[in-house]
């Protein structure tokens, strides 16, 4: 068996693509790239791919990963630049390896690395002591999820058992604020969610964005380093 | 350029962002400072709708195809989209550049289907562009349109500039052409207009004036200005061989309707159905050679990476090398698990090992469309189909695996009775009765047939152009006559909405009065009527009893041979002559024989081929 596992970015407006479309555009950009990838059997053959947790709609990303398998072996940098040349620029491959590995990416992700940018008159020293909060004591907040009856439940969370790391710096006059998530069995603290507990604690910028940095191993490194 | 800030932050707000952004593979960005001309496509339907129609990707890339031309695409937003847009203040823009409408020198509607006409007027809105011609100045964007409904453009007559009438791909660089000759000195649209009304295609309605009778119907029309064609005579593509076509293929992120490569094979029909619009204003038949069919879908599936084609034509089992061209698509793509499709083919033109060849790849249900329940009212149409061209192919089908049954008719058709709409029933059952009347070791599988109906609008340029449409009562009494009748467990009854078809029949055959009554509905809050949950009878009710329109003119009343209608003045090839003496058989229940086996004088082939029809000469 030939797997290869792809770091990809995604960025501009590919970030209001959502998961499920990125699955099947990379699929299509393989068949365009006239790579061999390898399918199931059966009545509706499929491409044999796989991909980490979804990121969320509207984060631009330049730490995606996916696997693919091949029917034949072939260069790296030969896949890489094949696979360059029909992606958009906004969809690029960055790195990419053979791996051996039958462990799945998202059982490899224990780590998101996010880094926020933040525009508009914000105390950078408030925001770090907030920080310095969410990290040590925990800020408890409420994420409302629709269960399989679709009723809407709400379940306690806190911010201590989802983060590892957060720090902010004023870049440009942008805040700058770079953060690990913890990615366990049940989930990660979502952007959405980090940034309702900034409103919540008076801080309201005026713009921001946010770009996905990289996934990382128990070890802190990235699945392709 | 609109305020990319402000649309990010409120993008998130709405359904399915990714209809508003753009940046799909093989879409075209150009500098606007090295274009002389900016043209916005306009589809008047979401995203997904817009980006499966053929005729946007021919016309997007053909005139990006041209250095001097920028062609970008707007889309209807959807109403969660529109609210965002009217909050914020940020005005209609096109995918491509993110400019606001009002910076572009054409904007182009495309008029798929009628029930679309107040998404065009939302759209103009929300780009702050006057509804009417007469409103909108020398800076403003010229506002044209073309496409099916362009056949009776009248309803639109206030708000459309100009219309280009039938095949568009040599009129639209013709036109582009005297636009930039003209743009050089100070721009006069008025002037403009006047040497575009010149060009064969071009219909601009401020030049003419109808004269009405007392009781409505249409006295004669005037010209008013002498530059203006008394007779509009559509334009046609001579060789479909070299016409232009695509090589690549926008491809769209999120799933649309139809998300595969589409090869158009041909255009026109010889089959002369009479309720079939289509079948009348495309002829003549026109096929695209083999070789340029696979060359075309070569470079179709290299640019997009789909797994699926579809072969499109009006009945496309009567292109004469769809088999050849079967063969070899489905070898070349041997290992790609690529699959074909047909999406309209006839009963009668199956050939059952191609369908069987296409079926490899992927199983999926048969869908045939018998039209009417009875023999005798498939001869008032001119389906030219017996009951055993629909039974025995069915039970090939069976015979061959397939067990899920889809059946289009059409009830409300000239002439029909109610035995006639129970014959919808007695054919379904028919067919029921073909699965399990085999020996017991070949059935397999759970028989499904799902049996709809739709509510036939007589449109224009048919042989059916002077009947009335059944009435909306009419129309629920035979659906729900159908629905009591129909009571199996395998056999399932849908029918389409008839105060829907009730509203399309009115503006299909409309005149220039309904353009009022087409701005009071979208000031009433009318968008996407041609969508089930969005669609409000009431509130169109409203709008023609406000306006002193009796809407019944239009859909329920049967019209005098002798009478002048609205879109009179367009010559489609087919004579007038010829659709009255269809009518006529039509009522003696008569019918005419497909113009393959013998030219049945529509007058086509003198007013437009100037000779016979290719696929008469083909045949001989």
């Amino acid at each position: 068996m030939f797997k290869i596992i792809s770091k990809y970015s995604k960025t501009g407006n590919l970030k209001y693509i959502s998961h499920l479309d990125v699955l099947r555009f990379l699929q299509r950009s393989i068949k365009r790239a006239g790579i061999k990838a390898k399918y199931s059997e059966g009545f509706n053959p499929h491409m044999k791919t796989s991909f980490g947790f979804p990121l969320s709609l509207g984060i631009e990303s330049i730490g995606e990963y996916f696997e693919v398998e091949l029917n034949e072996k072939i260069d790296i940098d030969d896949y890489i630049n094949k696979m360059n040349t029909v992606l958009p620029n906004e969809m690029k491959i960055l790195k990419a390896e053979y791996i051996e590995d039958e462990v799945s990416i998202m059982a490899r992700c224990k780590y998101a690395q996010y880094l926020f940018s933040l525009e508009g008159e914000l105390n950078i020293k408030k925001l770090n002591e907030l920080f310095e909060k969410m990290l040590n004591e925990g800020v408890i907040y409420i994420r409302e999820k629709k269960n399989k009856k679709n009723k809407l439940v709400q379940k306690e969370l806190n911010t201590k058992e989802l983060l590892k790391y957060i720090q902010c710096k004023e870049i440009n006059n942008k805040i700058s604020i770079e953060v690990i998530f913890i990615t366990n069995e049940t989930g990660s603290l979502k952007v959405d969610e980090f940034m309702k507990i900034l409103y919540n604690n008076d801080f309201v910028p005026d713009y921001y964005t946010v770009t996905k940095i990289d996934a990382l191993e128990h070890d802190m490194k990235p699945l392709i380093s | 350029m609109i305020d990319i800030k402000k649309l990010d932050r409120e993008l998130l707000k709405v359904e399915k962002p990714a209809r508003y952004v753009g940046s799909e593979l093989n879409c075209v960005i150009k500098d606007k400072e090295d274009v002389n001309i900016r043209f916005a496509f306009a589809f008047p339907d979401v995203y997904e709708v817009g980006m499966s129609h053929t005729g946007m990707h021919i016309i997007y890339h053909l005139l990006n195809n041209e250095k001097n031309i920028w062609c970008e695409r707007v889309f209807a937003p959807w109403t969660d989209m529109e609210k965002v847009m009217r909050e914020n203040k940020i005005p209609l823009y096109c995918l491509e550049s993110k400019d606001e409408l009002k910076e572009f020198d054409f904007l182009g509607f495309t008029l798929q289907y009628e029930m679309s006409y107040t998404n065009i007027l939302n759209m103009l809105n929300l780009a702050n562009i006057p509804f009417k011609s007469k409103d909108r100045d020398n800076n403003m964007p010229l506002v044209i349109a073309g496409g099916p409904c362009a056949y009776n453009p009248e309803p639109l007559h206030e708000i459309v500039d100009l219309f280009t009438v039938g095949e568009s791909e040599e009129l639209l660089i013709e036109l582009m052409k005297l636009y930039e000759s003209m743009k050089k000195d100070s721009f006069d649209k008025d002037k403009f207009l006047e040497e575009a009304a010149k060009l064969d295609g071009i219909y601009v309605p401020k030049f003419y004036d109808i004269i009405y009778n007392d009781d409505n119907t249409i006295k004669e029309r005037k010209k008013l200005n002498e530059n203006a064609q008394d007779i509009i005579t559509k334009r046609i593509i001579k060789d479909m061989s070299k016409v232009f076509y695509p090589e690549k293929s926008l491809l769209p992120y999120i799933d649309v309707v139809h998300d595969r490569v589409v090869l158009e094979v041909f255009r026109g029909c010889t089959r002369g159905c009479r309720f079939c619009q289509a079948g009348m204003v495309y002829r003549p038949v026109r096929e695209k050679d083999y070789d340029v069919l696979v060359k075309q879908s070569e470079s179709l599936f290299d640019s997009t990476g789909h797994d699926e084609i579809s072969l499109t034509s009006l009945s496309s089992g009567d292109y004469s090398c769809l088999q050849d061209l079967v063969l070899e698509l489905l070898k070349k793509y041997e290992n790609e698990n690529v699959s074909i499709s047909l999406p309209s083919l006839r009963l009668d033109s199956m050939t059952f090992d191609i369908i069987e060849k296409l079926q490899e790849v992927r199983k999926s249900g048969l869908t045939f469309a018998p039209e009417a329940g009875t023999q005798r009212m498939r001869d008032v149409i001119n389906k030219n189909l017996t009951e055993e061209q629909i039974l025995g192919p069915v039970e090939t089908a069976f015979n061959l695996g397939w067990s899920t049954v889809k059946l289009y008719f059409m009830i409300g058709l000239p002439t029909e009775t109610i035995e006639d709409v129970l014959g919808i029933k007695d054919l379904a059952y028919k067919i029921k009765d073909k699965f399990f009347q085999r020996p017991k070791e070949d059935i397999r599988g759970n028989l499904k047939i799902n049996a709809s109906a739709s509510c036939f609008v007589p449109k224009p340029f048919t042989p059916f152009q002077w009947v009335k449409q059944d009435s909306i009562d009419d129309f629920y009494t035979k659906a729900k006559s159908l629905q009591k009748e129909i009571k199996d467990k395998k056999v399932s009854f849908s029918y389409h909405e008839p105060k829907l078809s009730y509203l399309e029949a009115v503006f299909a055959r409309g005149d220039r009065k309904l353009s009022d009554a087409l701005i009071l509905a979208w000031e009433k809050g009318c968008r996407f009527d041609g969508w089930h949950d969005m669609f409000s009878y009431e509130k169109w009710m409203e709008t023609f009893e406000e306006l002193k329109i009796d809407s019944d003119f239009y859909a329920s009343r049967e019209r005098d041979l002798e009478e002048v209608l609205p879109w009179d003045f367009i010559d489609i090839g087919v004579s007038k002559e010829y659709l009255k003496k269809e009518y006529e058989k039509a009522l003696n229940v008569s019918t005419t024989p497909d113009c393959r086996l013998g030219c049945t004088n529509c007058g086509v082939n003198y007013k437009l081929v100037g000779g016979t029809c290719p696929h008469v000469q083909n045949n001989k």
